[in-house]
């Protein structure tokens, strides 16, 4: 935003913009995750099949893959475009920034997608006419591009978190596999399996033409599917070692959210695990449609759970060490505090005329005040809803807002530095405090001129005091005050 | 540039033959309530889901290289239509399931008005979608100052006169491309009735060039000239002699009434440098719609974004899945069983 180009910026309301992208982006990761675990299931079943091992399984197959092409290759495909859509929307440097340096092999992402397609129909359409070798070849096909597509993406979406060498090399390989890739794509890799047998097994259990036995046969077959979660444990530990130290903080505690959210995760992969591998695996037990219905909503659960932290723990980057979530990099923050934004922003203030006025024009702290929450604050929080910036400051006297604002990374360390001018900073609070106050039809001026210049100056050395640096460098480490 | 319009022609195959395909399917079931379809209307209603996932993942790679080239004027305009633009996700979704609908033998219990109405909504989504497409270009390539006051009056539908002539050149063209790739599935099946194929595709020459003349009408003289600046001439010839040996092809095709390979190359020739011709025009009229210092300023982003690494990995990964691909067809077309081994109970229904 802060670059040469400034976006406008659309007000989701009540909703924060963080759970529009996150609710679609759960939603489209539990359908990608379906397709990829699915195709490997079918090659499964259909080896199954054509040794002579399992009966039903070529029975079994055709229905599942009906569901599968309903679901991911229309809602999925159409999701994952919803997807770049919505981050545009969201944050458009963010995006923009992420298309500059992956390009190429988001380029490469969607040749796989190409193969998934066409492979994935071939086998849908006609793999009941083909030989079983070459059903199998398709199906085979579709499943290696399925997970090749997670291959890619899973690089460049890890990169957000821990760009590792590539901020000193900025070679793209080194961004690409980055310190938390292979955990992130073994663990993706078999959450898509856990995903795609529970889906089996509510199918299964819907199919009228089995009977028991041929259900519990196909049951069994599908929950093999699960075994690797035995290793979810190390992988999730490996991952989380990966991640920077004070990401890490986030989940261990720092960030009451974050933390609820890792718990949602870990605590329903454990019973969909320990489900698994004790009930189903060792003790050969049975799963009913609605049992395993609850297991699907909990691996639903661990997914929300999962992709809501990866989200969060970047905080308060959305491209770790580069960009801030308000789209205002760490370089720029210093320049921002001396000359600000406001200013210079071309999109006017869309309820202008909702301020009150002051010799007949909007009040000028408060029309500064909504740009710099426009700029600064709106991609995380709302006026009156969803963390409000009103409510979470609620109780606060106006100092206390100027040298919290102007202190914020050091206040929470998942904030980043404020990046404007003093007289920025107090025209968001001016501002804060009139939307808190029910949005009066008049607003004080600054009294004294005296007692506002005063004020700028406490600000400027709180500033100052704060430095322009996060509160935790990539090392982990405090930063030191000054600029 | 080039593997933007590359693949914005993939694209626009796919979506000519899902516009027009969806908008003779609705047609087909007013007219008979789908009791009673057409041979052709079979063939559409059995491919057009799989022609659409093809239009949406063709369309996911021109998705990505406009954001290189013109990344500032198509975010902006995204997000200056915000719901509206957002909204072609769920009726795109919509318009999905309904073509899968058409499919379903639950759709061929119900009333003849059900069916109807179900296959009125993929042309639809599709059209809305277009019409999406085009307001979301037009806008993008406002300038700056219009974006601001566009902004303030928190309008999310943008307009302009050229928007309606430039849809209508772009749906009636969609026409000729639906029905040749039609007439090469009746190729391959082996049936198809030749004379009305031309005549669609007559029909929509016609349309696409009455409509290409009402465009060249009512646009400014900046647009008229991008057409034959020295970038777009080669082009927008290659465009008129495809239009024209499409015309020619057709005709011989109608009066021989047959349709096999040597009378399909020619007008599949001629299709293809119409569209690969008015591809590298459209580029052209965005470029002046620009002009020249907000388009040189994006040189170099242009050069900062090849100069990333990636790009000899994508080239070998797009020859070696194209490959696959081809083997994909391959395998469909060669590694049938035998009858004595298909098993007819397995045959899936969608």
């Amino acid at each position: 935003m802060m670059d040469a180009v400034i976006y406008p910026v659309n007000d989701f309301g009540p909703l924060m913009k963080g759970l529009v992208i996150g609710g679609l982006g759960i939603f489209h990761v539990f359908t990608a995750h379906f397709a990829i675990g699915g195709g490997m299931l079918l090659c499964y079943f259909q080896w199954l099949a054509m040794t002579g091992r399992s009966k039903s399984a070529r029975i079994f197959m055709d229905g599942y893959f009906r569901y599968l092409v309903l679901i991911s290759f229309v809602t999925g495909a159409l999701t994952g475009v919803g997807m770049w859509f919505t981050s545009i929307q969201v944050s458009p440097v963010t995006i923009g920034l992420m298309i500059d340096e992956f390009h190429w092999l988001w380029a490469v992402e969607w040749t796989f997608f190409c193969l998934e397609v066409v492979a994935g129909y071939a086998a849908f359409k006609y793999g009941h006419l083909l030989t079983d070798r070459a059903r199998l070849t398709l199906l085979a096909l579709y499943s290696f591009a399925a997970w090749m597509s997670l291959f890619w993406i899973n690089g460049i979406l890890s990169f957000q978190l821990t760009p590792g060498a590539w901020l000193e090399s900025r070679s793209i390989w080194d961004a690409f596999f980055n310190p938390t890739f292979l955990p992130s794509l073994l663990y993706r890799t078999i959450a898509a399996l856990v995903v795609a047998s529970l889906v089996a097994m509510v199918l299964i259990n819907l199919a009228p033409a089995f009977s028991r036995d041929q259900r519990e046969e196909l049951v069994r077959r599908a929950a093999w599917l699960m075994a690797p979660m035995a290793l979810m444990p190390v992988l999730g530990v490996w991952f989380v070692a990966a991640m920077p130290p004070d990401s890490r903080e986030w989940i261990m505690g720092g960030s009451i959210a974050m933390t609820l959210m890792m718990n949602i995760a870990v605590g329903a992969s454990a019973v969909i695990g320990v489900y698994a591998l004790v009930g189903l695996l060792r003790n050969k037990l049975y799963v009913n449609g609605a049992t395993a219905t609850v297991l699907c909503l909990l691996a639903f659960a661990a997914t929300a759970g999962g992709e809501f932290v990866r989200e969060g723990v970047r905080k308060p980057y959305t491209m770790r060490e580069l960009l801030y979530s308000n789209s205002v990099r760490p370089d720029q923050v210093a320049a921002l505090r001396e000359h600000g934004l406001s200013e210079s922003d071309p999109f006017p203030l869309r309820n202008e005329e909702e301020l009150p006025k002051v010799e007949g024009k909007p009040h000028p702290l408060l029309r500064t005040g909504g740009l710099v929450f426009r700029e600064q604050c709106s991609v995380c929080h709302t006026l009156g809803g969803v963390n409000s910036l009103p409510g979470l400051t609620k109780g606060w006297d106006s100092d206390m807002k100027r040298q919290n604002f102007a202190k914020l990374q050091k206040l929470k360390p998942f904030m980043p530095p404020f990046a404007g001018t003093p007289y920025e900073l107090e025209s968001l609070v001016q501002f804060v405090e009139w939307v808190d106050q029910g949005r009066p039809g008049t607003w004080p001026e600054p009294a004294d001129p005296g007692d506002h210049a005063d004020r700028l100056v406490r600000i400027r050395r709180w500033l100052d005091e704060a430095g322009t640096q996060p509160a935790l460098t990539r090392t982990g480490q405090s930063a030191k005050g000054g600029r | 540039m080039t593997v933007y319009v590359v693949t914005l022609v993939i694209h626009v195959v796919f979506m000519n033959y899902v516009l027009a395909g969806t908008g003779y399917l609705a047609v087909s079931y007013m007219r008979t309530g789908g009791r009673n379809l057409g041979e052709s209307a079979k063939v559409i209603k059995e491919w057009t889901p799989f022609l659409l996932s093809g239009a949406i993942t063709a369309g996911v790679a021109p998705l990505l290289f406009v954001q290189i080239l013109y990344k500032q004027g198509y975010y902006t305009a995204n997000l200056l239509l915000f719901n509206r633009w957002m909204a072609i996700l769920p009726v795109l979704i919509i318009g999905f399931y309904a073509l899968y609908l058409l499919k379903s033998g639950w759709l061929s219990r119900r009333a003849t008005w059900v069916a109807s109405v179900v296959a009125l909504l993929p042309i639809l989504s599709v059209a809305f979608t277009g019409y999406s497409w085009t307001e979301n270009h037009l806008l993008s390539v406002r300038d700056p100052a219009f974006w601001g006051n566009f902004y303030s009056t928190r309008a999310q539908i943008y307009t302009e006169p050229q928007l309606l002539p430039r849809l209508l050149v772009w749906a009636s063209g969609s026409i000729p491309t639906f029905a040749l790739i039609l007439a090469w599935q009746h190729w391959y099946r082996g049936d198809g009735q030749p004379t009305q194929l031309a005549r669609l595709a007559g029909s929509g020459l016609f349309l696409a060039a009455t409509a290409a003349a009402g465009y060249y009408l009512v646009t400014d003289e900046r647009t008229r000239m991008a057409f034959v600046t020295p970038l777009a001439v080669p082009y927008f010839g290659a465009a008129c002699a495809g239009l024209i040996a499409q015309a020619v092809g057709w005709g011989w095709i109608y009066r021989s009434a047959r349709l096999d390979l040597k009378r399909l190359i020619f007008p599949t020739a001629g299709l293809l440098l119409t569209v690969v011709g008015m591809t590298v025009c459209r580029e052209s009229v965005r470029i002046a719609a620009l002009g020249p210092v907000r388009f040189e300023a994006l040189f170099s982003i242009h050069a900062e974004a090849f100069s990333k690494s990636g790009f000899l990995i994508f080239l070998a990964f797009f020859v070696l899945n194209a490959g696959l691909i081809g083997y994909v067809f391959w395998l469909v077309r060669h590694r049938t069983r035998s009858p004595e081994t298909m098993d007819a109970a397995l045959v899936p229904g969608e």
